[in-house]
């Protein structure tokens, strides 16, 4: 267990170095005009972190306090990843307006709908409240991500290199998050020690492609789309629609000419 | 309580597979750029051009005449001629199925505004087409389907196709009058979309 709580803190020092260093890099770089809300999220997160390392300091591992303040931060962090998931998503499809315009609403719902089933899924013991939320919201992370990745492939939109390894980050870590929490929740007391190493860990893999992904200066503006006029959409799709409609029935008649045929 | 640990497990395995899905690149990636006029060019086009050959090559009187005179042999061999070729038939029009597809989404991304309900009804049909040609397809394989039918699909799509090349030469020179327009307005920094 103090081998545990030695090699925990040694990734605690190297998780702040590499924020650290990260956020040294957005500013260098000028990255930080490209990706603010990452930036505010990364230095959100190294501020509690290094909140949270003294408050342990000052009361204690088992405190009351320590723990309330401790979750307390998570709830600050959680909120400024969830903004910075939310630019990687404009950073993706904003400049498609049309489709922008739908993608974040389906978003948002399959956010809300996977937030509904983490709650209603949860154990309902006050004590566990906190890590349900951190579960549900890692999972609806990782669920954003992967629907608006599937958006983009569907509409053969390019991934910007950068983009996507905030994308791969954000949703490895959130997934990781979301199976620990889930292992904790059945195994609260035998898996705890391993609970918040495995998790500094995820987090450190993360860093590393983030940092891999912006050592390079982004430029700031992205290229504008020029857009057709609305006109044609409202005309063509439509009609494509049409025909493939016609396509499929044609397609069902052969189908079940076959199928009675035989 | 077993049971939302399980899908909690399993939830995050089906993301981690489409997240690798996702960035897998499509066998037919078409070139790059979202150029509505690329979109409908291609090899593909070809087969409407060989739609007489097709359906003579699928007529069933020629396999019946054949049939009462050629050995079983040649039967045999012809069928399987026949069900080749209704298999590549069968391929090419999925792939014009899929162009038109295409050209529907770079018109979708490239639009200011996308109606939901578009969108959803080609992404059902697109899944419902699929997966009825493989069926086919399957049936094909399996010796259980005759072939005449197909050939009444790809005149479909051959008229269709004609069509959307006129629609598309229309579309190609608004957005060039559009990209016109914009940008010596764009220069005065006011902008059109």
């Amino acid at each position: 267990m103090a081998a545990i709580a030695l090699f925990q803190q040694a990734l605690w020092a190297l998780n702040s170095a590499g924020e650290v260093v990260l956020l040294t890099l957005l500013v260098v770089r000028k990255n930080y005009r490209s990706y603010p809300a990452f930036s505010f999220y990364l230095l959100v997160d190294f501020t509690m972190g290094s909140t949270v390392f003294f408050v342990y300091r000052l009361w204690g591992f088992d405190s009351a306090t320590a723990y309330r303040i401790a979750w307390g931060t998570q709830g600050m962090v959680l909120f400024a990843r969830a903004l910075a998931v939310a630019e990687v998503c404009r950073h993706l499809l904003s400049r498609y307006r049309g489709v922008w315009a739908l993608t974040w609403r389906i978003l948002l719902l399959c956010a809300a709908v996977v937030l509904s089933y983490s709650i209603l899924a949860a154990r309902h013991d006050w004590k566990l409240a906190l890590l349900t939320a951190d579960r549900g919201l890692g999972l609806s992370i990782a669920t954003v991500i992967v629907v608006l990745l599937l958006f983009a492939r569907y509409y053969d939109v390019k991934v910007d290199p950068v983009v996507r390894s905030l994308a791969i980050g954000f949703c490895l870590y959130s997934c990781f998050v979301v199976l620990n929490n889930t292992v904790l929740e059945r195994w609260l007391h035998d898996y705890s020690a391993l609970w918040n190493l495995l998790g500094m860990l995820a987090f450190l893999a993360s860093l590393s492609i983030w940092t891999g992904a912006l050592r390079h200066s982004q430029s700031e503006a992205q290229p504008k789309e020029i857009l057709l006029p609305s006109g044609i959409y409202r005309v063509i799709a439509p009609e494509i629609n049409l025909r493939l409609r016609l396509f499929n029935e044609q397609l069902t008649r052969f189908w079940k000419v076959e199928a009675g045929r035989s | 309580m077993n049971f939302f640990f399980y899908t909690f497990i399993l939830a995050v395995a089906v993301l981690l597979f489409l997240l690798t899905w996702s960035f897998r690149v499509p066998k037919r990636r078409r070139a790059s750029s979202l150029d509505p006029a690329v979109s409908l060019q291609g090899p593909d086009r070809s087969h409407a051009t060989y739609l007489p050959q097709i359906q003579r090559a699928l007529a069933p009187a020629d396999f019946e005449f054949l049939a009462s005179r050629a050995s079983a042999k040649l039967t045999s061999r012809v069928r399987k001629e026949r069900r080749r070729i209704a298999l590549i038939y069968l391929s090419a029009v999925q792939e014009d199925f899929q162009r038109l597809l295409r050209l529907a989404r770079v018109i979708a991304v490239l639009s200011p505004e996308v109606s939901t309900a578009q969108e959803s009804e080609r992404l059902r049909l697109n899944v419902q087409f699929t997966l009825r040609c493989q069926m086919i397809r399957l049936r094909l394989l399996c010796g259980i389907a005759t072939l005449p039918q197909l050939s009444g699909l790809s005149q479909m799509v051959s008229g269709f196709a004609v069509r959307m090349e006129t629609a598309i030469t229309e579309l190609g020179e608004r957005a060039a009058l559009a990209t016109e327009l914009a940008s010596p307005l764009e220069r005065r920094g006011v902008g059109l979309s």
